[in-house]
């Protein structure tokens, strides 16, 4: 649970800078029109903030759900089976946000 | 399986989602988990629809720029109007809430802001739930409220 708290705390920071650029740098259209997203993909910095923030938001909805789904019902196949499903989803959606970053900052 | 199916589901939601006739520590978990869920279904669609910025599912190499524009243009427009933009309001709250309530929740889980232990007298207030604690929580209401009224102008500009 000490990581529960620790993305979360993580997010505060990274989802910040994201929702900054995102929404205080200039108007919502014009910062999510395509030259401008790839200016944030090519800023190094803020890239890695956005893959920080993906492993931490990753994290910390899946361990969620989790946390959910064993309160829901307990029983040790059950927890191994939800926790075994989300890890799997986890890595899936780490791999598939990670690719959109890579290639991104490669294409910008 | 000691419980049928449908008993479990109807516990669950009733215990987890009806707070009426609780307290308010009661109705502040039934928010975190309520927001919990509903940001983490917009985070799912966020990873497919900012994966579109290259050109979506199918691309595992480096496109050209003008096939990821034109990709992440046709995106930029499904998503541009009134319902989704109301959803992101909604997420808005959701999130501003669940983040100003978690920071409640992480205090308290290393020992901060808990009340004194102390005899339980009527009304039987619970002394876990203290008012810097309580403060936090209508703190973060309010600051969901703000997000979403912010919200609200960045997508509508106040023109309902």
């Amino acid at each position: 649970m000490l990581l529960h708290y620790a993305t979360g705390l993580g997010i505060v920071v990274a989802g910040g800078v994201h929702l900054f650029t995102v929404f205080l740098t200039g108007p919502y259209v014009q910062n999510l029109a395509f030259s401008s997203v790839m200016m944030v993909y090519r800023n190094i910095l803020l890239a890695v903030t956005l893959e920080l923030l993906l492993v931490f938001v990753d994290y910390h909805a899946l361990n969620g759900v989790r946390i959910i789904l064993i309160e829901f019902h307990q029983g040790t196949t059950w927890e191994r089976g939800v926790s075994w499903v989300l890890a799997v989803a986890g890595v899936l959606l780490l791999i598939y946000g990670t690719r959109t970053i890579l290639i991104a900052n490669a294409l910008a | 399986m000691a419980e049928s199916l449908s008993r479990e589901i109807k516990r669950a939601l009733t215990g987890w989602f009806y707070p009426v006739h609780y307290n308010l520590e009661r109705w502040a978990y039934a928010l975190q988990r309520i927001s919990g869920i509903a940001v983490t279904a917009y985070f799912l669609a966020h990873i497919v629809e900012t994966g579109n910025v290259v050109g979506g599912l199918s691309v595992w190499s480096v496109p050209s720029q003008d096939f990821a524009s034109a990709i992440w243009s046709a995106t930029f427009h499904f998503l541009e109007n009134p319902f989704f933009d109301t959803g992101l309001i909604v997420i808005g709250f959701m999130l501003s809430y669940h983040t100003i309530n978690g920071i409640r929740l992480t205090l308290a889980e290393f020992g901060l802001l808990q009340g004194k232990p102390s005899r339980p007298d009527f009304p039987y207030e619970p002394k876990s739930f203290s008012k810097a604690q309580r403060a936090i929580f209508w703190l973060s209401v309010l600051f969901a409220a703000a997000t979403a009224v912010y919200a609200l102008n960045v997508f509508f500009g106040f023109r309902i």
